[in-house]
């Protein structure tokens, strides 16, 4: 393993045990990715991209395998201590935006700050800086409904970049915007990628989108396609 | 953890309605809550006021309202300690019309010259003092009492008996003031008696026996009930404040009533305050779930959602208290049976025994699905659709 492997699993399996069903959402997963990669995930629904995905930000417990991200084995810390890690060394863009409804905007970018010991201004500094950087630096005290999807989405992102974290990993993040909003979104996520040097593995369904990335993986059924390779169809 | 109230608060106040209806049922019931520890604290955590610590009353060991004979007056009075002993007797009786609680108010048949002497702190005129002790048919009345019922001077007052079968004709010659008891009729035990046609076959009610020191009390009544341990006849001597309280007994188990009121209210509220938080913490699972995902802990997310709870519950108590010291000012202008309903306040450790019940309350009752919440898988908490 050289120092600028972010990501690297090997035969990672995640089953999941739902009463009388058993589904295995991802089966022997072998997969590195470097610093500096975009990497779009792509495959059909079900196929276990959010599953992947979740369990590089420590979201979720592999069943089986090994799984190494940022030079962490992450089957080695307790749960206080993947939380901070997950604080520092993460950001994750949901699909559904998913920002606190009751706090303006400036506050939901402040939020992951809560948890370090950044004073007041140092952390209302930085949630500044980091809306600035999304383009949103004027909709500071907008609350969530009172701003586009599109705005929404910025302000998520603004969020997940405001601990400064070396991996982003976005989750369909244009899935819910009209195709102007996607392409800001996506320039957006390309411009964290070769300005700021941040590692983003995006899960998408759009081969536009896809585009956007430096590299495209494919998963089928819980596997993960060779490098290069092309589903069949 | 206080960088997180401002987030705790918004988030209380997310749903107005909901959050304004909690404030206002456990503020209703935080209030009945207060009277009643109100009430609790004036019975069993006031102090004697001087005058009533050197007081003691002497009654049978059987019940209140079984006499004694009189003839143990004697006795007592040797006792070390003892400085006076004046005896009282209830005499009940209706005056005006008995279905109006304001006409109930205590009357006692006394010699003059003794209670006046056991009840120091009673103030008044030395004329009207004077017209008290030497006329047969004279009464004593407590200033409250005069000012309530509007007796003055020289009013004559009927009372008719009945656990004594005669009829009274007292005309008020002495208005007395004093701290406590002061809503009193007392009037001479001699017309009683002249009225009656017989001396109560020696029997009487109470002894009011005055110490020479508040240390001497619990002694004197010891040596008191010792003497008559072996006497067809005990006798119960208590301090006045414990008489007082046992008085309430009358009433049945007061101390029992207040507090099973205390904890059906209690559990009552902790019900209503357990649906709310339940419902408003189910509605937020996908949000526990973002959360977590930003790195917080479960148990930050177990103290935001207890933090909540209890910030929503100690704003209904802190409501809840004003509402109390409120009602306390209608229940001291009401018909009274004690001096302490008279009194009646919200103190300071009452108010906040009522802010910690509050705060207990939420905590208690936002205890499960916090932990539930703070305990679901960020996977499983972001699927939540609710
Ligand atoms: N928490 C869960 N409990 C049970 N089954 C799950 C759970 N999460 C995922 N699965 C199952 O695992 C498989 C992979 O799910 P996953 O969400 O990773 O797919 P996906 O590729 O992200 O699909 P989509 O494109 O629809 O988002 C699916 O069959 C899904 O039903
Ligand atoms: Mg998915």
């Amino acid at each position: 393993m050289t120092d600028n492997v972010v990501i690297q699993t090997s035969s990672l399996t995640k089953e999941f045990l739902r009463d009388e069903f058993h589904v295995v959402a991802l089966k022997g997963v072998d997969i590195e990715i470097h610093k500096g990669e975009f990497v779009a995930l792509m495959g059909p629904s079900g196929s276990g991209k959010s599953t992947l995905l979740h369990l590089i930000a420590a979201m979720d417990v592999a069943t089986g395998g090994n799984i190494r991200v940022l030079g962490q084995d992450l089957r080695a810390l307790n749960d206080r201590q993947i939380a901070r890690w997950r604080n520092e060394n993460i950001g994750f863009v949901f699909q559904s935006f998913n920002l606190i409804p009751v706090l303006t905007a400036l506050e939901n970018v402040e939020l992951p700050l809560k948890l370090t010991n950044l004073k007041k201004q140092e952390r209302l500094d930085h949630a500044n800086t980091a809306l600035k950087l999304v383009g949103l630096g004027d909709r500071t005290g907008h609350f969530p409904r009172q701003l586009s999807g599109g705005q929404e989405q910025r302000v998520a992102i603004a969020r997940a970049i405001v601990t400064d974290p070396a991996l982003i990993l976005a989750d369909e993040p244009t899935g819910n915007l009209d195709a102007g909003s996607a392409q800001d979104i996506l320039s957006l996520l390309s411009q964290l990628n070769k300005e700021h040097g941040k590692t983003i593995v995006m899960v998408t369904h759009d081969p536009h989108a896809a585009r956007f990335a430096s590299k495209v993986r494919y998963l089928e059924k819980g596997e993960l396609l060779a490098e290069g390779a092309v589903p069949a169809d | 953890m206080f960088r997180y109230l401002p987030f705790v608060l918004k988030n209380s106040w997310r749903n107005r309605r909901r959050t304004t209806l909690t404030i206002v049922s456990i503020s209703v019931s935080l209030c009945l809550l207060g009277v009643l520890m109100a009430i609790y604290y004036a019975f069993y955590f006031t102090d004697a006021t001087p005058s009533q610590a050197l007081r003691l009353v002497v009654r049978n060991k059987i019940s209140l309202a079984v006499p004694m004979p009189e003839y143990y007056r004697d006795k007592i009075r040797q006792i070390p300690g003892v400085r006076d002993v004046a005896v009282s007797q209830w005499f009940g009786g209706v005056y005006k019309d008995r279905r109006d609680p304001k006409n109930f108010f205590a009357r006692f048949a006394v010699e003059p010259e003794r209670i006046i002497a056991v009840r120091g702190e009673m103030k008044m005129p030395e004329d009207q003092k004077q017209a008290f002790i030497h006329e047969r048919t004279a009464c004593m009345v407590g200033k409250a009492l005069a000012e309530k019922q509007n007796f003055h001077l020289g009013d004559r007052i009927t009372l008719q008996g009945d656990i004594f079968a005669v009829n009274l004709e007292l005309t008020v010659r002495a208005i007395y003031d004093a701290p406590e008891n002061n809503e009193v009729l007392y009037f001479n035990l001699e017309y009683l008696d002249q009225a009656m046609g017989s001396k109560r076959w020696g029997q009487i009610g109470t002894f009011y026996v005055l110490a020479d020191s508040p240390d001497s009390v619990p002694r004197i009544a010891k040596a008191i009930d010792d003497s008559y341990r072996n006497s067809p006849v005990q006798t119960k001597t208590e301090s006045e404040r414990q008489f007082q309280l046992g008085f309430l007994s009358f009433l049945g188990n007061v101390k029992m009533i207040l507090l099973s009121i205390c904890a059906a209210v209690t559990f009552t509220i902790m019900l209503v305050s357990a649906n709310t938080i339940a419902m408003s913490v189910r509605e937020r699972v996908r949000e526990v779930g973002v959360l977590k995902t930003l790195g917080f802990t479960r148990g930050t997310i177990l103290s935001l959602i207890l933090g909540e709870a209890v910030a929503i519950a100690t704003i209904g108590g802190a409501v809840g208290v004003l509402l109390a010291s409120g009602l306390c000012g209608f229940v001291r202008n009401g018909p009274a049976f004690s001096d302490d309903i008279r009194h009646l306040s919200i103190q300071p450790p009452v108010a906040l025994a009522c802010l910690a019940v509050a705060a207990v309350i939420g905590l208690i009752s936002a205890f499960i699905p916090a932990w539930n919440a703070s305990r679901t898988s960020i996977v499983e908490a972001l699927r939540s659709t609710e």
